[in-house]
């Protein structure tokens, strides 16, 4: 598997031709969630804003809401959203959830495991994964100007063939 | 530092601060008291920052201080009562036999200001813009700043440069006076007729910071600096001694120092080199241990005034079941600057006749001596709620002055100081 | 009593040494580190390397008025008639 890390680049090239080229294969996720379990290739047939965060991250802490509007959005159209979260103390997270709206899945990753797996640089980082199960996007951090070009990227994927 | 992505040094903020940015708080009070009634300091300060938007953050710096006491003159404790000038040149003062000379005329309200503005340049690297203004009766300081910081290894390695100016005008009480010219007489005319002065400090400074471990991080800085222009202190003196008595100079070795018909003292005003040349190698680690934290720091420095000096500073963080507990030690250790004197000699150093004197930089001054100093404190913290802080401490302070071989009761008294401050943080 | 102010060779070594250090930490520290998801400790307020800033600003204040020696931490800050 090979991921590259480039997402402004990715995006807007995506954009340009109005669809987005697959760069990989999204490596497959299985971990506890705040519901039970959670396995990624479950959600086949799904647009996926997979995204990594923990609770002493201020930029992965402040996507939240962005990150319930998206859901409430797009839900309709095939979007779901999964938060991994890699505090090493799931109870940072849980103290951290109490004070949060969540509409979307958590899931616990403590050891990392999942993050190796996408070769994650920063925090928080974002993938979009389409329909077929592979990987389209990839961005780190969360910034105000971020959102637009993450929304055009994910309708696209909503809207496209894959 | 709280930019769009966690950065390396990123202030970590309570969770609920998430959603919404305020202004962190910080404010204190400090207390700082020297035995036997020298410098007494009162300094109200408040810092405040906030991000502005994803990308800037501002801080500002208000901090005053208010000062009274009395502070050494420069002159030594004699075997005979010693009389000044104060600086204005309207009234003397005296030390009695035995007694270090203070001028208690010492009085003065500090006020300064500083700004910081920080700007994400992309995802790992930033620039600090900084600004700073204070005032005081007799001086006035204004600088600007630039630190660029750049990230490698994943965040793990940060490289920073930074540069600073600083332009400082200072306009002493009765003029700057004439260097190595003697304090005179009230009603005699003064040698401190000079006009106001300046002078300009440039600091150059490179760091490097570098994560070790998840518990363990390390900085190494180097520092340039460069000052130019009016470096004395218009206050200070340095005695001119009578070999023959071990006393200042008086008429009976001196006609220049014949008080009663020239009106000249046996204190010269300080001479200091214009120009000083400084290098400073720096060192800090903090460790986390499991819950306590450890904070160390060394600085090596060294300046062409031939004052080296070594600093050793450790902070040790013991986390309680409420709010935690910290010792602070702190060890400093500084040769002379090669111009500082214990005293001026008549016929070595200064002509009895004419009071023309062979060298051309002398000072006295207790900070220029070759010196220790020790500091230990305790802090206590307690987390009010998840925004806000309370804390405490108390430092004492003991300096220890090591003039050389002197005759016995000319020592440099050791300074003994205690600082108090209160502490208390929040969002706002 | 007075030696000339010259600018010593000392001088001149130490600065070359300490940038020399620098450029090669890049490199040097490239295999040393964490991954972005293992920095909860250093996140934390405890952890930075000035944690308390006003505790700083009016230690160095202090020292700067009392003592010969002044920087290393940072540049900034401005300056007072103290010294």
């Amino acid at each position: 598997m090979k991921v590259i890390f480039n997402t402004l680049i990715v995006l807007i090239l995506g954009l340009s031709g109005n669809s987005i080229a697959a760069i990989s294969d999204a490596p497959n996720i299985r971990l506890p969630s705040l519901d039970g379990e959670f396995n990624l290739e479950d959600l086949r047939g799904k647009v996926v804003y997979l995204d990594f965060w923990a609770s002493w991250c201020i930029p992965c802490v402040k996507s939240f809401p962005w990150m319930h509007h998206l859901k409430m959005t797009y839900q309709a159209q095939g979007l779901e959203i999964v938060a991994v979260n890699l505090d090493r103390e799931k109870r940072l997270a849980e103290e951290f959830l109490k004070l949060v709206d969540v509409n979307f899945i958590v899931a616990f990753d403590p050891e990392g495991k999942s993050a190796e797996a996408y070769r994650l640089r920063g925090m928080p980082s974002t993938y979009l994964i389409g329909r077929d199960g592979r990987l389209y996007a990839t961005h780190i951090g969360f910034r105000e100007k971020d959102k637009p070009k993450l929304e055009s990227a994910i309708k696209i994927l909503l809207e496209g063939s894959q | 530092m709280s930019l769009a992505t966690c950065t390396l040094l990123q202030i970590a903020a309570p969770l609920a601060q998430a959603v919404d940015s305020e202004w962190e708080v910080e404010s204190a009070v400090l207390f700082y008291s020297e035995s036997d009634s020298r410098v007494l300091a009162i300094e109200p300060a408040v810092y405040a920052s906030r991000d502005i938007n994803d990308d800037e953050r501002i801080s500002l710096r208000l901090v005053v201080d208010a000062l009274t006491g009395a502070t050494p003159n420069g002159a030594h404790a004699s075997s005979v009562a010693q009389t000044f000038t104060t600086p204005s040149g309207r009234s003397s003062y005296t030390a009695a036999a035995g007694q270090t000379p203070l001028d208690d005329t010492f009085h003065d309200t500090r006020v300064a200001f500083g700004a910081d503005w920080d700007i994400a340049i992309d995802r790992v690297s930033r620039i600090t813009w900084g600004g700073n203004l204070s005032r005081e009766f007799d001086y006035t300081s204004l600088g600007a700043s630039a630190t660029y910081a750049r990230d490698y290894n994943d965040r793990n390695t940060t490289l920073n440069a930074g540069l600073a100016f600083n332009y400082d005008m200072i306009g002493p009480v009765g003029g700057t006076p004439s260097v190595l010219q003697p304090m005179v007489d009230p009603g005699f005319t003064l040698n401190r007729a000079g006009a106001d002065d300046n002078k300009t400090i440039t600091d150059f400074l490179i760091g490097v910071t570098q994560v070790i471990s998840r518990q363990t991080l390390i900085q190494f800085n180097y520092g340039f600096g460069q000052t130019d222009g009016y470096q004395n202190d218009p206050y200070k003196i340095v005695t001119v001694i009578d070999p023959l008595t071990g006393e200042p100079a008086t008429t009976s070795g001196s006609t220049f120092f014949d008080t009663a018909s020239t009106g000249n003292l046996p204190y010269l005003y300080e001479s200091r080199p214009e120009t000083r040349d400084r290098n400073v190698l720096y060192f800090k680690a903090v460790h986390h241990f499991d819950e306590d934290v450890i904070n160390f720091s060394y600085r090596y420095y060294e300046d062409d005034w031939d004052v080296t000096s070594h600093t050793f500073d450790l902070r040790y963080r013991y986390e309680m079941d409420e709010g935690y507990l910290q010792p602070h030690i702190r060890y400093y250790q500084q040769d002379a600057a090669s111009f500082y004197t214990h005293n001026l000699e008549l016929g070595t150093d200064v002509n009895p006749a004419s009071g023309a004197v062979n060298t051309t930089f002398a000072s006295n001054d207790y900070r220029l001596a070759k010196s220790e100093t020790v500091t230990l404190g305790l802090k206590y913290g307690l987390p009010l709620g998840k925004n806000s802080e309370f804390s405490i401490r108390g430092e004492v302070i003991s300096q220890t002055v090591n003039d050389g071989l002197v005759p016995s009761g000319e020592e440099t008294p050791d300074l003994d100081a205690i600082i108090l401050q209160v502490n208390y943080s929040l969002l706002w | 009593m007075f030696r000339a102010c010259l600018y010593s060779t000392k001088n001149k070594s130490v600065r070359v040494m300490a940038i020399m250090f620098m450029l090669i930490s890049i490199p040097a520290c490239s295999s040393m580190g964490i991954q972005p998801w293992e920095r909860d400790l250093l996140a934390k307020d405890s952890m930075q390397l000035v944690p308390d800033y006003l505790d700083n600003f009016m230690d160095e204040h202090i020292y700067f008025s009392k003592e010969a020696s002044s920087g290393g931490q940072g540049v900034g800050g401005g300056g007072c008639g103290c010294n």
